[in-house]
């Protein structure tokens, strides 16, 4: 089974927290990836920008919007996706996340929108 | 009274529903964990059956403790330090000759100062820990499926229980397996060492023999109605990913984790809803793992640049690398595939190798191309009871418009298989034939 562990950071706070402080925390993260390596559950990772840009189609018109998105309560910050056997583990893993200090790691299966 | 029952009742289903959470984590910890913790207590105790014997005991501990205390915040180092302990105190109460007993807790202590006082670099010699531990349960010493087991158990942190099941015998036959194989490395006193030069290449092979082992028994099982079993292959594909970050210099260590993660990416594809097998040719290619099958391809290519002649396992990922390429079933490589193919049968010329390369030659050059190495084959005799020559056979029979004969080999195919599903597919073209 797969499960994709999504970092959910507030937006600004990579800002506030500046960036020796950030490079602390990202040195963690490098170390706890290299873990998942090693232990054979890594299928892919990666941190993302904070600055994106939002597309959608309504009615057929659409809209795109540059960031950042200083209404939004929430920033998706990375992810990790995982081959694990259960979600306990899958959960195991997220708990081992430094990011889990600053961020939220949300834990989500794999799988279809509709069973 | 009633209500004050109905409370107690909630208050009770609520401890009972944390105590199976609890459980459940100390599973996956378990899962996560006893492969290092074994690694490391074998190194210190140069025996991998007493090192199992004391994660088991930790792991007992925290069953005991953990229900009550919570998890602890680094379960791994707790259920290590635990088991020093068990290892210490047991190495004190046994009467063990004064030597050998000093010597033996004194490593045990020194390793828990170092491990206390050294966070850094501490993964490297996880590492060579694992890999000790990998090369000695899949020691040559032992029968493959004595290693096969010793490998589950150990490095995939798999109980007895959950290896019969896989493997479709019976408990006591895989725990026996288990306590020979421990009890054969004790007394050949196999040391617990990463092997090296010429030695090394030979390891890494019974190595990766045993992990494509656990892959396959996953990936078409060959017994009973399952058509595979996703958790073995998702355990070889662990074990194989941790082998190839451990060893990185070998060839056909990639070699194998591209052929598995190609594989493992059709997965999906290869049943259908009613969970019956799907032909790779017929197979939707919408639902290949894209992320597997990029894994896949840079695990090849990461082989391939190491430069040398390539090995059994490299050419057969890069034949299925060709499939994973292709848009669409017509759009398939066969001619470079049928040249992958001579090389292999070159490497490894066995039977089914060259039953394969029959395939891809038909597939290249025509069916009557591919019937005529087929017919080789099996005036051989060779693959008498190996069911897949007759189906191979059937196929190229039908194509060439010789029904007759066709449904006379997948009958035979179908009688040869011992996957029901597969033997259902075989009777369905025969039924075909008749049609035709």
């Amino acid at each position: 089974m797969s499960y994709m562990l999504l970092i959910v950071e507030p937006p600004g706070q990579r800002q506030e927290r500046g960036r020796e402080a950030g490079q602390a925390d990202y040195d963690r993260m490098l170390v706890y990836t290299k873990s998942l390596k090693t232990r054979g559950v890594l299928v892919a990772t990666n941190s993302l920008k904070s600055a994106g840009t939002r597309l959608a189609i309504r009615g057929g018109k659409r809209t795109v919007v540059d960031g950042p998105f200083t209404e939004a309560k929430e920033l998706v910050g990375g992810f990790f996706l995982l081959n694990v056997q259960t979600r306990d583990e899958a959960l195991v893993f997220a708990g081992e996340c430094p990011a889990a200090e600053w961020a939220t790691v949300e834990v989500r299966e794999i799988g279809p929108c509709y069973e | 009274m009633i209500l004050a029952c109905a409370v107690q009742l909630a208050v009770m289903s609520s401890v009972a529903m944390k105590a199976t959470e609890v459980q459940r984590t100390i599973d996956a910890v378990w899962r996560i964990e006893s492969a290092k913790l074994i690694a490391a207590l074998a190194r210190m105790t140069r025996d991998v059956g007493v090192a199992e014997e004391l994660a088991q005991d930790a792991l007992v501990t925290a069953l005991e403790q953990w229900p009550r205390t919570g998890i602890p915040d680094n379960p791994g180092a707790w259920l290590m330090a635990t088991a020093r302990n068990r290892g210490i105190d047991r190495l004190r109460h046994q009467r063990m000759l004064v030597s050998k007993h000093e010597t033996l807790s004194a490593e045990l202590e020194m390793d828990q100062e170092r491990s206390d006082s050294v966070e850094a670099g501490a993964d490297d010699e996880i590492g060579d820990d694992l890999l000790r531990l990998i090369f000695t349960a899949c020691h040559p010493l032992l029968p493959t499926e004595a290693r096969t087991a010793l490998t589950l158990r150990l490095l995939g942190g798999l109980t007895t229980a959950e290896i019969a099941r896989a493997f479709l015998v019976p408990e006591p036959t895989i725990a026996q397996r288990i306590v020979r194989a421990k009890r054969a490395l004790s007394e050949a006193a196999v040391p617990f060492e990463i092997p090296r030069g010429e030695e090394l290449r030979r390891r890494v092979s019974s190595v990766l023999e045993v992990i494509y082992l656990v892959f396959n028994e996953g990936y078409s099982a060959t017994a009973g109605s399952d058509w595979m079993r996703p958790a073995l292959c998702e355990e070889a594909l662990r074990i194989g990913r941790i082998l190839a970050a451990l060893a990185p210099g070998e060839s056909e260590v990639h070699g194998l984790v591209a052929l598995m993660e190609i594989q493992a990416s059709r997965i999906r594809a290869r049943t259908n809803s009613n969970g019956e097998p799907v032909l790779l040719r017929e197979q939707k290619r919408t639902l290949w793992d894209r992320v597997l099958i990029h894994r896949g391809l840079m695990a090849l290519a990461r082989g391939e640049s190491l430069g040398e002649t390539r090995g059994p396992y490299l050419l057969q990922a890069a034949i299925a690398a060709c499939h994973a390429r292709a848009a669409t079933a017509e759009d398939t490589d066969w001619v470079y595939i049928t040249a992958l193919y001579d090389e292999l049968v070159r490497c490894t010329p066995t039977p089914v190798v060259e039953l394969n390369r029959a395939v891809a030659v038909s597939m290249a050059y025509g069916p009557a191309a591919g019937l005529e190495l087929a017919d080789r084959l099996a005036a051989e005799g060779t693959l008498k009871f190996y069911h897949l020559l007759p189906s191979v056979r059937g196929d190229l029979l039908a194509k060439l418009g010789r029904y007759a004969e066709a449904r006379g080999e997948f009958e035979r195919a179908a009688q040869l298989t011992r996957n029901a599903r597969e033997s259902r597919l075989l009777l369905d073209r025969a039924a075909a034939c008749v049609r035709s």
